[in-house]
């Protein structure tokens, strides 16, 4: 049973590790099923590999496997072939019924949280000179228009922010406007969220369309302040 | 059934063919077929189980000129013909790159007149710096600018006005073209934009 | 006509709501329907008519599939010659004949792989210009002179190809081996250009540039040096050889698999691992090409980069390295198997390393396949606090892919030295000395890696991408650049305890090469997929927009049967192929008293082969 023991005792606790420790590491959170599954698949797709790798860790690992299925003269394990037999197919189809049943439950959510933009934003630089008056500037306009959701230290937690979902972008954190262009943040200012593509789920944000109400210059003001206030840079490709 | 459940139906019932044949085929080559068949299966299930997004094309904008109200409209119209139809971007950024293969326009509107940018659009051999050169490293794949206004691009009068006045907006410029410049269809032709310099070529010295 | 056509495609929607998805598994009535291409023209409308559709199957599929069909016989037919030349070459300086046989046996395989390939390409041309009369013509007048230039590479590759193949037996002496020799270069290299041409076509529409006034000749060089020419030429000319290899290691198996004597079963054991070899190496080489490409397209315009890394198209980058990783296991399965097989006694020794490596490989998997954005439930997503995993999110990003994969070439290529050095004995007096020197760069070289993988994260991406990522690369090139000769120094001198023992390999083996040769026409037909999706709804990136009712790109599900459609499709032709070609020596193998215990006269491929199997 050794060859195909270990096997066993692997998969389980890679599935306990995945699923009862890594959430509980400090600044983890529980993984969602799509991952585990994906990982336990890896780590079946090593034992076999592994197994299957000479002649005799071949035989030791399929060989109870094959006895049980196709051997004679097994006893009592017999019955808990026809029972196996049975079941397994069962128990596909009951996960192919749960699969396609209609249910309340929403389904899986898969968002772009940032879509490649319009043609026409790609390759605009910010018209507004970098001076600390511009910057005052649009970080009063940011206190005026933006910081209510955004926040008024530019983390995301304005006093309105608490209504949505998804929340607020926090500027602070280096995966948000860190990692973009001004001429992308421009884009979503002025479009807002009903101007994203549809892999940015247009109906799940609720950023305003700014380019009603303010004028571009503002918008491009209103960025300079914003990278200063979160004190991060735009990204910068080649 | 939704259209993914039908096709992931499809997948698995490829997927059992497989099975089927390499549980009771003997001839290798119908075996491997069967393994194939089983290896496009799975492949098929899997590109099922990630998220499905098909990509819509956006919806064609056909520009109306009653729309255009204030220079800051047509700006915007300029924009989008200057990252499309007009293909500037193919070659020109606004700001600095390193793929760019010709100048930078950052600032452009705020250097040169109106005017000068119209002749450089339509006759861009008219007004050439002698020994003129790039800064920095030669461009990869440099391009010749070629008439914006004639085949294959062929923009009309009002769109070159349009990117003209982008041009300015992105240099933090007022901007200098008005709504009564462009041409209506039906009216006569407002006034030609008078050439910035005289129809021969004229040289200058520079830097 | 108009009329009939309605009619026709009245009735066929009552057949069947469900259309759209059957149009992959109906493609015969798609062939069938040929005919009505005339009927579907839109007539009413004025001007010149930029579109035509074809009932049932969308005109769009049509060309999809024949594209991709043609697409891929081209990679084999430009992947052979490689292959088979170099195989000729090595036997021509170390005089192993089998090598000679090798060559001449998958040369044998060109003249009608080489028919079908232009058969194809013909079909492509006919339904292009009947389907996409505006693109064409567009093409045509920017391109005519190198669709001539074209032509005229045709006619030289046909004649060099001739000469090569019928002259095989002629001129195996002396001088004319030479002469031989050099007609296979020159093959290779009118192949070459026959790729490089149309690479110019068709990375125009991806990567656009400004065209001025000037000469024929002078446009059409301006639009073939697009930016994304090169980069693709390279790419396309490694993955010819990977495809190649493959494909002759999946040949090779499916032989041995069927094979009734040790004579042939040594032959195509031996057969197999020279493919698989020779589609290591070009893999090794590829995802650098891979990521110069992706650079470039970066550079020429963002918006298509994102689309594709981080856009609609970024799940199909997880079903790539999906594959990629399949094809990084079988071909290390292989290797590995070789060694326990082949080399008898081996297995305790090498067992350790080899679930050291395998652990690594399947590590490092993990990080590539590992998606930025997950798929969740609202329910999931609510404790996770967005689509991002705060811990495993990290390794969702472009630092940690690059050195995952990095680290995976290197132990692939370890994983070969390995093989190589398996079953000898080192006798040189610096033995010892070598080896702490090539151990001492192999685990510097991974610390190096990492290290910059891991630094990547607190860099601005401009520096990382430039500077950090090229590193990386440089790394590893050196790496394999300094153990390869090393190794070759090593071994001249060591002593053989054990012979390799060939034709002894389980039939897994078999099967491992098999999902390989899948495995890559897969990824190619998926980045032709993503290539062509990446374009989104311009025929001409940002210059000439698809209003076509296809302007839509398919999302990745509908995508992936047609995908697998194409795979089989291609998989059942080079079968095709390779039965013609061998049915004249089965004849003769038939006829001489050799091989009396064939059954009957059934070629292998065919699958008459025999019942005994165990």
């Amino acid at each position: 049973m050794g060859a195909l023991g270990k096997p066993i005792i692997l998969m389980v606790a890679m599935y306990v590790f995945l699923k009862f420790v890594l959430p509980y590491i400090p600044g983890s959170a529980p993984l969602p099923s799509s991952l585990i599954v994906l990982y336990l698949l890896l780590t079946a797709a090593g034992i076999v590999i592994f197994q299957t790798l000479s002649g005799e860790s071949k035989d030791a690992f399929w060989g109870p496997m094959q006895r049980f299925l196709t051997g004679e003269n097994i006893g009592g394990m017999q019955a808990i072939r026809y029972a196996v037999l049975i079941l397994f197919p069962l128990l596909v189809g009951w996960q192919t019924y749960g699969s396609t049943a209609a249910s309340d439950v929403p389904p899986s959510e898969s968002r772009t949280i940032h879509p490649a933009p319009p043609g026409e934003y790609t390759g605009l630089s910010n018209p507004v000179q970098k001076t600390p008056e511009n910057i005052m500037q649009g970080k009063g306009f940011y206190a005026a228009f933006c910081s209510p959701c955004h926040g008024a230290n530019f983390d995301g937690k304005g006093p309105a922010a608490r209504g949505f979902n998804p929340p607020p972008a926090n500027f602070a954190d280096p995966t948000t406007i860190a990692m973009l262009q001004e001429s992308y943040l421009f884009w979503r200012i002025k479009k807002g969220g009903v101007g994203l593509p549809i892999e940015g789920a247009p109906w799940k944000s609720a950023m305003p369309r700014w380019e009603a109400e303010l004028p571009d210059e503002w918008i491009w003001k209103i960025i300079l302040g914003e990278y200063d206030g979160a004190h991060q840079s735009p990204r910068t490709w080649e | 059934m939704s259209e993914v459940a039908q096709l992931q139906l499809i997948a698995l019932s490829i997927v059992g063919f497989g099975i089927v044949v390499l549980l009771f085929i003997k001839s290798t080559f119908v075996r491997v077929i069967g393994f194939v068949a089983i290896v496009l299966g799975l492949f098929s299930l899997m590109s099922l189980a990630v998220p499905q997004l098909a990509s819509l094309p956006p919806a064609e904008e056909k520009v109306d000129i009653a729309s255009i109200k204030t220079p800051t409209d047509i700006a915007a119209i300029g924009q989008t013909v200057f990252f499309s139809k007009g293909q500037c971007a193919l070659c020109h950024s606004i700001g600095p790159s390193e793929s760019a293969r010709c100048p930078d326009l950052k600032g452009i509107g705020a250097k040169l007149s109106k005017d000068f940018l119209y002749e450089s659009l339509t006759d861009p051999q008219a007004f050439v710096y002698q020994d003129f050169r790039h800064g920095g490293v030669p461009k990869e794949y440099p391009a010749t600018m070629p008439a914006i206004n004639k085949d294959p691009i062929g923009l009309s009068k009002n769109e070159i006005l349009a990117v003209i006045a982008f041009l300015q907006q992105m240099s933090g410029e007022p901007i200098s073209v008005s709504t009564s410049e462009l041409e209506i269809p039906g009216k006569a032709p407002s006034a030609p934009v008078k050439a910035a310099e005289a129809a021969a070529v004229a040289v200058a010295q520079a830097h | 006509m108009q009329q009939g056509v309605g009619t026709i495609e009245r009735a066929l929607r009552a057949v069947g709501g469900h259309g759209g998805w059957l149009a992959g598994l109906l493609l015969i009535a798609g062939w069938l329907a040929l005919p009505s291409i005339g009927l579907a023209a839109e007539g009413a409308t004025t001007g010149p008519t930029e579109y035509r559709d074809i009932p049932y199957i969308g005109s769009r599929n049509l060309i999809w599939i024949v594209a991709q069909l043609h697409l891929l016989l081209a990679g084999f037919v430009l992947g052979v010659p490689i292959f088979a030349w170099l195989c000729e070459v090595v036997a021509w300086r170390g005089g192993e004949k089998r090598y000679d046989k090798l060559a001449k046996e998958f040369t044998k395989l060109l003249t009608s792989a080489y028919s079908t390939t232009a058969l194809f390409g013909g079909i492509l041309l006919f339904l292009l210009v009947a389907f996409y009369p505006k693109l064409m013509n567009y093409l045509t007048d920017i391109f005519f002179p190198s669709f001539l230039l074209y032509c005229l590479l045709f006619l030289l590759e046909t004649a060099t190809l001739y000469l090569y193949w019928y002259g095989w037996d002629a001129m195996q002496e002396g001088n004319k081996k030479t002469l031989h020799i050099f007609l296979g270069f020159l093959l290779n290299f009118f192949a070459l250009f026959i790729m490089i041409v149309p690479n110019a076509w068709a990375t125009f529409q991806s990567s656009p540039v400004v065209i001025s006034d000037g000469t024929a000749i002078e446009r059409a060089w301006a639009a073939t040096w697009n930016p994304t020419w090169w980069p693709i030429n390279i790419h396309r000319l490694i993955a010819n050889v990977v495809l190649g290899g493959y494909i002759c290691g999946a040949y090779a198996g499916i032989r041995y698999l069927s094979s009734r004597n040790t004579e042939e079963r040594e032959h195509y054991d031996w057969m197999g691992y020279v493919g698989n070899f020779i589609g290591v190496f070009g893999l090794l080489a590829l995802p650098f090409a891979g990521y110069w490409l992706m650079r470039e397209i970066y550079q020429y315009n963002q918006q298509m980069g994102i689309t594709l890394m981080g856009g609609f198209l970024s799940w199909l980058f997880i079903i790539q390295a999906m594959l990629i990783g399949v094809l990084f296991l079988g071909s290390n399965y292989y290797f590995w198997l070789g060694i326990t097989y082949r080399i008898p006694g081996s297995e305790s020794k090498y067992r350790k390393p080899m679930l050291w490596m395998l652990v690594s490989l399947l590590l490092c998997l993990a990080v590539w396949m590992t998606p930025h954005s997950l798929v969740a439930s609202i329910e999931e997503a609510q404790k996770m606090g967005g689509a991002h995993h705060p811990l495993l999110g990290v390794l969702g990003v472009m630092s940690a892919k690059m050195t995952v994969s990095n680290l995976m070439i290197l132990i692939t290529f370890m994983s070969f030295v390995m093989y190589w050095r398996a079953g000898k004995q080192d006798t040189a007096g610096w033995a010892t000395f070598g080896k702490a020197v090539m151990g001492s760069v192999l685990v510097l070289a991974s610390i190096a890696v990492i290290v910059l993988g891991v630094w990547g994260y607190f860099v601005p991406a401009i520096v990382r991408i430039n500077y950090f990522s090229t590193s990386q690369v440089l790394i590893v090139i050196f790496v394999i650049l300094t153990i390869t000769p090393l190794t070759a120094l090593l071994l001249k001198s060591a002593k053989t305890t054990t012979e390799m023992v060939w034709g002894s390999m389980p039939p897994r083996a078999g099967y491992a090469l098999v999902l390989n040769a899948v495995m890559v026409i897969l990824l190619m037909t998926l980045m032709g997929y993503a290539r062509s999706s990446s374009r989104v709804h311009w025929h001409v990136y940002g210059v000439m927009r698809d209003s076509s009712p296809y302007a839509y790109s398919p999302a990745l599900g509908s995508a992936s049967l047609i995908m697998a459609f194409c795979t089989f499709s291609f998989c059942m032709i080079v079968a095709f192929i390779f039965w013609v070609a061998t049915m004249g020596d089965k004849a003769k193998a038939g006829h001489g008293a050799a091989k009396g215990e064939l059954p009957h006269g059934i070629p292998a491929m065919a699958g008459g082969s025999p019942d005994e199997r165990r």
